[in-house]
């Protein structure tokens, strides 16, 4: 059985800003600390296609709203872009 | 193209400070620059929207090496609040009105230098997430701010926002 604490996600009580860290994360957050930052960008940036998105070299919107109403009728929803 | 990288990350910090382009690092390239340890695929850029400063920026993104038709830098030159830029070695969001920042001269403000990188204060970077309501940055918000108090207690002088 998973328990509510071995998920740092749901263990920092939904992101209080006062909860304690999460061990898991805290580690990953001092070794993070530990690299120079041009090294911690080297495990930062990946890349991968993502469809549509991708697929035009140049977009422009109005408004944000313009922005996040296109991702919503035109990205995938697996790309999580829509809003909740 | 590949993935982007330091070397690209100081070349904009060097040509918009050429051209003297006001600009932070936001969201999750931000965070990463702030020490946050996660994944994500390209830089995006807080821009003020002043007549000026859109001006200015066209010219360090043409020698930054995107391809800007002279319709398209018209629509950066009015400062649209958000263009995505597929068009150059490395991908670029330029957000001139993130949700949940207010006005960019609060943001600047608070903003932190790292190795002479401006970026958003992580409250500022939470915020915009957090306001945009949507379902990666919901998932990515409780980490994020699990960061923040890690950063506030090892960063010293490092205000939060009231």
């Amino acid at each position: 059985m998973r328990r509510m604490q071995d998920d740092p996600a749901r263990s920092c009580e939904a992101g209080s800003p006062s909860a304690e860290i999460p061990r898991q994360w805290l580690e990953e957050f001092e070794a993070a600390a530990r690299r120079p930052l041009r090294e911690r960008f080297r495990y930062a940036f990946i890349r991968t296609y993502k469809p549509v998105l991708d697929d035009a070299p140049f977009r422009a919107f109005d408004t944000m709203e313009d922005y996040r109403r296109w991702c919503e009728e035109n990205l995938p929803d697996w790309l999580g872009y829509g809003r909740v | 193209m590949g993935a982007f990288e330091y070397r690209q990350a100081e070349e904009i910090r060097d040509a918009f400070r050429r051209h003297g382009v006001r600009y932070l690092f936001l969201g999750k390239s931000g965070a990463i620059l702030l020490g946050f340890p996660d994944t994500t695929q390209d830089a995006d850029l807080f821009v003020e929207r002043s007549p000026e400063n859109c001006r200015s920026l066209v010219p360090a993104l043409t020698e930054l090496g995107f391809s800007l038709t002279a319709g398209q830098s018209a629509e950066i030159e009015r400062g649209k609040d958000f263009v995505q830029l597929k068009n150059g070695p490395f991908d670029l969001d330029l957000v001139f009105a993130p949700d949940g920042i207010e006005r960019f001269a609060d943001a600047w403000q608070r903003h932190v230098e790292v190795e002479g990188f401006p970026v958003c204060h992580l409250d500022d970077i939470i915020a915009s997430k957090a306001a945009t309501n949507r379902q990666k940055d919901k998932e990515s918000l409780p980490r994020l701010r699990s960061f923040r108090e890690y950063w506030m207690r090892h960063t010293p002088g490092k205000r939060g926002t009231p």
